[in-house]
């Protein structure tokens, strides 16, 4: 047994006894066929294919704490500034991997629309959550990881015809290193339901921690989930994430991912069209500078007619910045009039900024319109020059179309305060 | 206002201005005419401080300075303005953004206050009624979108607005029909002021036909070959280039032949 894998195994067996419904059976049974299958893989290397361009060698190396953490006492008002949506009406809070219920806030909820901390559910329950954690799970050491540990997570249900526009909020703030948290989050939008959930990663010190995340979203027939993931880990943070959607008849999801800063973010996010009509937006941003790397897998799986996806990622990268897109689209052979688009666009503000795109078609059906293209470009000099030829200085001017490449990525989010309360993050964060 | 000295510019290698004597006073208006290839739009760029065209010698005095020294945003401050033959679209940059950045940028730098958005507004407003624009336009992505006609109106309108000392507008007559034509060379006649002069970049005559010059110049293989009042453009109209040099037929004036 290697090293790595020795240090997780001791892990394990020290985070047992203190891991929620450690009393169930079916958990016991559950974490440890989990770790069986991490055992056996180990970290992925860069020889696997779906790994060839990011490597976790380093974060094999760290040492770090998978046990839940002592709760740390943080005021909201030290937060309030940097959160995305600080009037939202729901949230969850959660520190260092452990809920916070004096930070969070559920009562101005409409009736049939729950959410809370996965720890908070019955054992009964938190069963069921086993199920939509695994189903067709892109199975990665990760997420096999996540599941023996999995302690802590944000759910959301909305009961048939519930429908909220006003956004949740998940808040993952993490203070303290040397530690790794696998949580875990589930959305349930029964039939005709609709919410709309914003996930904000937080990272509040520079020591490497890792952030090891599944989420599930399974819509209903009909159903509307529209779901925003922003990731400003610390400088050396590792975020490693599995996002999965599973579509009935008519549903929309809508997913946009900002990764904004961390040393190395992973993002798998798969949406199934399980049933005719479906439909699914896929955007996403990505920002990598210093030595960042963000790399983004996104399946989309056309299993059924007449469904429709749409998507697009976008990468700002500067000085040494690398980033990855892989994007597959897949058609099943009765997946007639499927309506698929797929691009990626890339803006290299450095000669050592480095993106690998790679677009991934696999179409069965022949009745099909699916179109895909890839761009990796520099700041259009016609236009900068004709902003400086009005009086704007060099970097304003810069700045301003790097900023009109990235906003663009904002269109379709409905809602106007979500839409503003991003448009300023992005400005705000933006560091060129 | 400019005086240009035996001014010399290659782009890339090739050798296009090969010594302008120019000058220029406060409230003249000169249009510099000549067929493709002469360096009309060389002279432009170098005045505007495009990096693509390489001054290899002479000099260009701005209301005293070397404007050659300052960079584009900095000539753009100090009052030069250069209306584009080909205005570049630029999506998500508002139209209402730029002029108010553009405007508030060459305020600043001549230690004026900024204007704020209302004030702002009334002002472009009152300019855009003048070039006939809809206000629409305001709230678009720069030129995105735009026809010809809007995207040369367009010009003129930041025109207005950050009224300059020296105005150059490079070929902006062409793709306009007549109606836009018009418009916009009503809107540069009600900006000739005495303080304020232009250069006409300009292949045709028509132009001048709206915006009547106090000087022609005809630029012929990087250098001007003749200058003389208004009616050298009418000369040209009959004549075309041809008499100038050893311009392929082909080259000459069509227009109006």
């Amino acid at each position: 047994m290697s090293a790595v894998i020795q240090h997780y195994q001791s892990e394990f067996e020290r985070a047992a006894p203190l891991l929620p419904w450690r009393d169930a059976t079916g958990w016991q049974a559950w974490r440890q066929s989990a770790w069986s299958r991490f055992a056996e893989q180990g970290f992925p290397s860069t020889r696997h294919e779906e790994w060839k361009y990011t490597s976790v060698a380093a974060l094999e190396k760290l040492s770090l704490s998978c046990a839940p953490a002592t709760p740390v006492s943080l005021e909201w008002a030290s937060l309030k500034d940097r959160v995305v949506l600080p009037e939202a009406c729901g949230r969850l809070v959660f520190v260092d991997g452990v809920f916070q219920p004096t930070l969070s806030r559920v009562d101005g909820l409409p009736a049939g629309l729950r959410m809370g901390a996965l720890s908070g559910r019955s054992t009964q329950d938190s069963l069921k959550l086993q199920g939509l954690l695994e189903q067709g799970q892109a199975r990665t050491p990760f997420t096999a990881l996540n599941a023996a540990f999995v302690a802590e997570g944000a759910w959301v249900a909305a009961e048939a015809g519930v429908r909220m526009e006003e956004p949740l909020l998940i808040l993952y703030v993490v203070t303290e290193g040397q530690r790794a948290m696998h949580l875990a989050n589930a959305y349930e939008a029964a039939e005709g339901s609709a919410f709309s959930v914003v996930e904000q990663y937080l990272g509040m010190t520079d020591e490497p921690y890792l952030v090891n995340g599944v989420t599930s979203a399974t819509l209903g027939e009909g159903a509307k989930i529209s779901h925003v993931k922003i990731q400003q880990e610390g400088a050396r943070a590792y975020h490693i994430a599995a996002l999965q959607a599973v579509q009935k008849r008519s549903s929309q999801f809508n997913s946009h991912s900002f990764a904004l800063s961390g040393a190395l973010g992973r993002n798998d996010i798969e949406a199934v069209l399980a049933e005719p009509e479906a439909a699914v937006s896929m955007k996403g941003l990505y920002r990598v500078s210093g030595r960042e790397l963000q790399d983004f897998h996104t399946t989309i799986r056309h299993d059924s007619p007449d469904c429709t996806s749409d998507e697009c990622f976008k990468g700002v990268l500067n000085e040494s910045g690398r980033a990855v897109f892989n994007g597959k689209i897949r058609v099943a052979p009765d997946a007639q009039h499927t309506l698929s688009q797929q691009s990626n666009h890339n803006l290299l503000l450095s000669d050592q900024a480095e993106v690998d795109t790679k677009p991934q078609l696999e179409i069965f059906a022949d009745d099909v319109k699916c179109s895909h293209g890839a761009t990796v470009g520099q700041l259009d000099e016609e236009q900068w020059f004709y902003l400086r030829s009005r009086g704007l200085a060099a970097d304003h001017a810069r700045a301003l179309l790097i900023e009109a490449f990235a906003l663009d990525i904002l269109t379709g989010i409905e809602r106007p305060v979500l839409r503003d309360a991003l448009e300023s993050l992005l400005r705000r964060t933006a560091h060129v | 206002m400019l005086i240009i000295k035996d001014l010399h510019a290659s782009v890339g290698d090739k050798p296009i201005l090969k010594g302008i004597n120019l000058e220029i006073k406060a409230g003249e208006v000169h249009a510099i005419m000549g067929p493709n290839g002469s360096g009309k739009s060389t002279l432009s760029n170098v005045l505007a401080g495009r990096e693509n065209a390489t001054v290899t010698s002479g000099s260009v005095l701005y209301q005293g300075k070397d404007l050659l020294a300052l960079d584009v945003e900095e000539r753009a401050r100090e009052g030069v303005f250069l209306a584009f033959q080909y205005p570049v679209e630029i999506p998500g940059v508002g139209n209402v953004y730029l002029l108010k950045a553009a405007l508030n940028a060459q305020r600043k730098h001549r230690g004026l206050p900024e204007l704020d958005a209302m004030d702002f507004l009334a002002l472009v407003k009152d300019k855009m009624k003048l070039m006939e624009m809809n206000e629409t336009m305001l709230y678009r992505s720069v030129n995105e979108g735009f026809s010809g006609g809007e995207k040369k109106r367009n010009e003129i309108l930041q025109m207005a607005v950050l009224e300059p000392r020296l105005a150059i507008l490079d070929e902006t007559d062409s793709g306009l029909d007549i109606d836009a034509l018009k418009i916009v060379a009503n809107g540069v006649n009600s900006l000739r002021a005495p303080d304020r002069s232009m250069i006409l970049v300009t292949h045709y005559q028509r132009l001048l036909d709206y915006i009547k010059p106090d000087y022609v110049h005809v630029l012929a293989e990087g250098r001007i070959v003749r200058s003389g009042g208004p009616e050298l453009a009418h000369e040209l109209e009959k004549q075309g280039y041809a008499w100038i040099g050893d311009e392929p037929a082909g080259a000459g004036v069509k227009h109006g032949s």
